[in-house]
This record gives structure tokens, sequence and C-alpha cells, in this order.
């Protein structure tokens, strides 16, 4: 599959073997095949041995061949179970909610600066910033800033309101993961719709206004379209890196209270290495897989435009 | 343009800047909390807190006690270990992910096409959806708790493939066919001709390697628990879980672990978005 199988073809003309130049287009195919070969081999290894094993070892683990439990009995464990079940649920939540948080944003910030206004560079500069800090060192911070008696209640009583039950609470705990993941992600999302406006040509933007289009008008009929590609690869990687969260739960809650933040990258390491279930872990993984992949072929339909 | 569109212009930009302060102020915050937080004494950092004062955000005298512990405790030994992983992840990563980008971009051989195809396919299963079985077996192969372990997975990256043959399909096929009638070797074509025209993009898929290997924390979390290898995230998320924690330690130690890549976003950050543009809307 990966390199290549079949042999070139073998030169047709064997008298001609020992002249002084060969014919340049049968050579080239031959030592084209040696380059790519040479070119590719380590990539084809690194892939088929980090991405495409592992994903055919989970599922030797969790697909009991040559035993006589039933095949899908992993499976059929793993969907009866309420906690796993809980953890699809409780993911299928916050990515519904913090999708939509985090596109919508960014993509208003990068309208927003991409506008003449003064130090603009600075602004989207700032808000970058967060994606320098390693997810689970943010979360660290954020755990500190979200205590009881911590510094966002502070805040908010000094603006006279109530305490909020940031991390302790299983109404509010997940609400509280989205503003972290959020804090990390809108900036670096905005950076690649940022780059996408600019590659739009601004005469495109002049004569829509002297045709006297507002904002709004300009913003539809121009920005939008001229940003699909970028918005599609923001949509697919920002929902498959939401669907993968782990160092924010691990950090802040560790799945609790009562499993409101237990996502399923959370639930699946604690089957894995807390519970020591490798068969359940691995269904469990191939369950993401198959979501992941699932999710993608969706987003990449649902939008128009292969060009 | 007319000139009442450019006032009008000059109008909303100022008003954009009543959206567009408060949210770099929010951005910005937490890691200037952080900030202040590690330069005070290990005491001083939860007397202000609450109820909020002006002590909550001015130190009562600012000391660097706590990153001199940090960088003479195990904890340097982490940051090391990241600079490590984080160098050989960038550098032989670059090197494999720019081979394959220029293959599928400059040679023309039949299965060219099944060869990406396997690339998009190993790119739609995210690392870390499959870092658990993985961890199963780099733990049979010897790799628990060594720097190979951790450097491997940015081998092959996906996505800065796919970057670099973007922009290598850029390259016109004409200079490399004229390269190779002077003789020159088809390594000679990529060292020679293509990566010294590549720049932007190998310093946007450099930055996506060191971010991916400097972000890490699962990984490390399974395959390289050992203290002599632990990496800086694992090493602070530890340290924080511990009973008695030094809270301006652990800012300290945050701060150093965002210090780095912060300043190589800032010297980097136009290359960074210039390449993507060339990669996410243009063919």
């Amino acid at each position: 599959m990966a390199t290549p199988l079949r042999e070139p073809a073998p030169a047709r003309d064997r008298t001609t073997a020992g002249a002084p130049a060969p014919v340049p287009r049968r050579r080239t195919s031959r030592d084209v095949w040696t380059a790519a070969l040479f070119f590719l081999a380590p990539a084809v290894v690194a892939l088929l041995a980090l991405r495409i094993i592992p994903t055919l070892s989970a599922v030797e683990t969790s697909i009991p061949f040559g035993t006589d439990r039933a095949l899908l009995s992993n499976f059929t464990y793993i969907f009866s179970d309420p906690d796993f079940l809980g953890s699809l649920r409780v993911t299928l939540l916050f990515s519904l909610v913090v999708n939509p948080i985090q596109i919508g944003l960014a993509l208003a910030l990068a309208v927003l600066l991409t506008k003449k206004l003064p130090a603009v560079g600075l602004w989207r500069t700032l808000i970058l910033l967060p994606i320098a800090v390693p997810q689970a060192v943010s979360a660290i911070i954020w755990l500190v800033l979200m205590r009881p008696d911590g510094p966002l209640n502070g805040v908010a009583n000094a603006l006279g309101l109530p305490s909020v039950p940031w991390l302790v609470s299983p109404d509010v705990a997940l609400a509280s993961i989205v503003i972290v993941c959020s804090w990390v992600g809108v900036g670096y999302w905005m950076t690649f719709l940022v780059t996408g406006i600019r590659d739009i040509p601004t005469s495109l933007y002049e004569a829509s206004s002297i045709d006297g289009a507002n904002g709004w008008q300009q913003f539809r009929s121009i920005t939008l379209p001229g940003l699909r590609r970028p918005l599609l690869f923001v949509l697919v990687a920002d929902t498959v890196s939401n669907l993968l969260i782990f160092a924010p739960v691990r950090v802040l809650t560790q799945g609790g209270p009562q499993g409101s933040t237990n996502m399923i990258m959370y639930d699946i390491s604690e089957r894995a290495y807390t519970l020591g279930d490798t068969q359940a872990a691995s269904a469990g993984t191939l369950v993401l897989v198959v979501i992941v992949v699932a999710i993608v072929a969706v987003q990449f339909r649902l939008l128009p435009g292969k060009d | 343009m007319a000139e009442h569109a450019l006032r009008r212009e000059r109008r909303t930009g100022n008003l954009s800047l009543l959206i567009a302060v408060p949210v770099a102020i929010v951005s910005i915050a937490p890691l200037l909390w952080a900030l202040i937080s590690s330069l005070r004494a290990g005491d001083e950092i939860f007397a202000h807190l609450y109820p909020l004062t002006w002590r909550t955000v001015v130190p009562e005298s600012i000391t660097l006690d706590n990153y001199i512990a940090v960088l003479t405790g195990p904890f340097a030994m982490s940051l090391v270990n990241s600079v490590i992983v984080a160098f050989f992840s960038v550098t032989i990563g670059l090197f494999v992910a720019a081979m394959a980008g220029f293959a599928l971009a400059a040679l023309d051989f039949p299965g060219r096409g099944a060869v990406f195809a396997l690339m998009v396919v190993s790119f739609l299963i995210p690392f870390e959806a499959i870092a658990i079985p993985l961890s199963t077996s780099f733990r049979d192969w010897g790799l628990a708790n060594t720097y190979a372990g951790l450097i491997l997975p940015a081998i092959g990256n996906g996505l800065s493939i796919f970057l670099l043959r973007q922009f290598f399909l850029g390259i016109p096929k004409s200079l490399s066919e004229a390269a190779r009638l002077d003789g020159l070797s088809w390594f000679g074509v990529f060292w020679r001709i293509y990566l010294p025209l590549s720049k932007a993009p190998l310093v946007g898929a450099g930055l996506i390697l060191f971010v991916f290997q400097w972000q890490s924390f699962l990984w490390p979390l399974l395959i390289a628990p050992a203290p002599s290898v632990r990496v800086a995230p694992v090493a602070i998320a530890d340290f924080a879980q511990e009973a008695g924690v030094d809270y301006g330690q652990m800012f300290a130690g945050a701060i150093l672990a965002s210090a780095i890549p912060l300043i190589l976003l800032l010297l980097f950050q136009r290359q960074f978005t210039n390449s993507l543009a060339s990669s996410g809307s243009k063919e």
C-alpha cells in the first residue's frame, strides 16, 4: 500500500544498453522510483508505526479473536457502562457548546482585528499569547484562579456578584472547562482566520464600499465566501482537538464532580491506567477514532467547495 | 476612497478598540497574575487574593527566590528535558516531513496518490486518540522512559508534511529539471534548491512540531514518568498535586515553561502566519 509494489517497466530496447547517452525519459523513471523510495521511506514507516499499527492493535485488543467470547463483547460492555455512556454525553455536550463559542469568537475577533485600528498587531499578539502556555500549565494557573477563595471570585465579589463554585459544582464545572479551553484556543484559531482574511483582495472591499455596501453586507458577501477554506480547516481542527481534551480535565476536575466533566479521553485513560482494563480502553479508543473520522468526513461534506 | 468613508472607518476603528482591548486584557491577565505571583514570597500569594484589594496585583516586595529555588531544584532537569525533546523533535521531524513533502510534490511516480492517501488517513487519526494503545507498544519496544520514546511521535507529522508539500508544489519543476540535467542528484535538488526556497513554511512546520511537543502532556505522562526524563508540563502538574505545594515555585515553573514558546512565537510570528496563508487558502 505504502511503497511502490510494481517494478518499473524493464527497458525494451536492450541494444542501446551500452550507449553513452541513455534516453532521458526512461532513465528518469528508474531513478525517480529510487528517489521516491528514499525520500518517502522515513515518513511512511513512521506513519505506519505511529498511527496505523496502534489503531490495528486497538482492534486486536478489543476484539477477542479466537476465544469463546463474543467478538463485540468489549463494545457491548462499554456501551452498557453508565460511566462510559456518561463520558460520551459529556463530550457531546462539551463539543456542542465549546466549538460554536470558539469559532464564533475567533471569527468575530479576526474580522475586528483586520480592520484599521490603532496598534492592531499588539492586540492580535496579546490574544495569541495563551497558546504558548502548555495546556497542563494553563490548567494549573486556572486551578488557582478558580479556587473558592481565588481571584476570580474576588473579582466577582468586587463587582457585587456572588461567588461561583467554579470547579466544585456539577452544574458549573463543565462550563469552567469550556472557559479554560476557550482562553487557550480562541487566539490560536483567530490567527488562521486573520491570515485568511488578509488573503482576500482589498479591491473587493473597496469596490463594494463604493457601491454603498455596509459592514455586515461586506462580511456576508465577501469575507465569508473568501474565508471558506481556512474556516473549514478551523472547524475541523477545532472540533477534533476539543474531542481530545485531556490535560484540563485531569488537572482541574479529574472528571468530577459526579462525572460532570468526565470526557472521553479521560475516561479511556482511567480505564487503561487506573483500572487496568486495556480491553475496554481499546474499545473506547476505537469508538473515539470512529467519532473523529465520522465528524471530519461529515464536515468536509457539509461545507461546499472542493476547488 | 471617499473621504467620508475614511472618516467612518477611523470611527469604527476606535469603536473596535472597545472590544479589542478588553479581550486582550482577558487573554493576558491570567499570565500576568502568574508572573506577579511567581515574584512574590511563597506565603504572600494567598494573603491578598480574597477579597480583592490593590495588594492583589501589587506585590509587597519583588523576589527572585522562587526562580532560584526552581532552577536549582529537580525542575531544572525537566526544563532541560523539554528543550532536548523539542529540539530533536523539530529537527528530525522537519527533515522527515520535508523529504516526504518533496517526494509528493516534485517527483512524478505512479503510486504517489496512494502514498498521499496513506498520509491523509493517518492525518485523520489524531495522535492523542491512539496514544494509549501506542504506549503499550512503546513499552514492549523498550522505549519507556527514554528520550526516543518522547521524540518519535513527532516524526511523520501529517500536518507538517501537508504544509510543506503544498509549498513545494509551487516551486517550478523547470528549476529541478535544469538542475538534474546539470548533474545534481535528487537529494541535491532537495537540499540545495527546495529547502533554501522554503524558509517560511519550514518555520511554520517547525513551530507546529515544536508546539505539539511542548504542549504534549498525556503522552509523556504515559511513556516517561521517571524523574530523569520527565518533561516540564508533567513536572509542574505533579508539583501542583503534591501536598503542601509551594505556589510561588509552581508559578515560577509555569512562567519558565511558557517563556520559551512565547519567545519563539514572538520571533517567528510573521513567518508562521505567512506559511499558514500559503497552506490554508491558496493552491
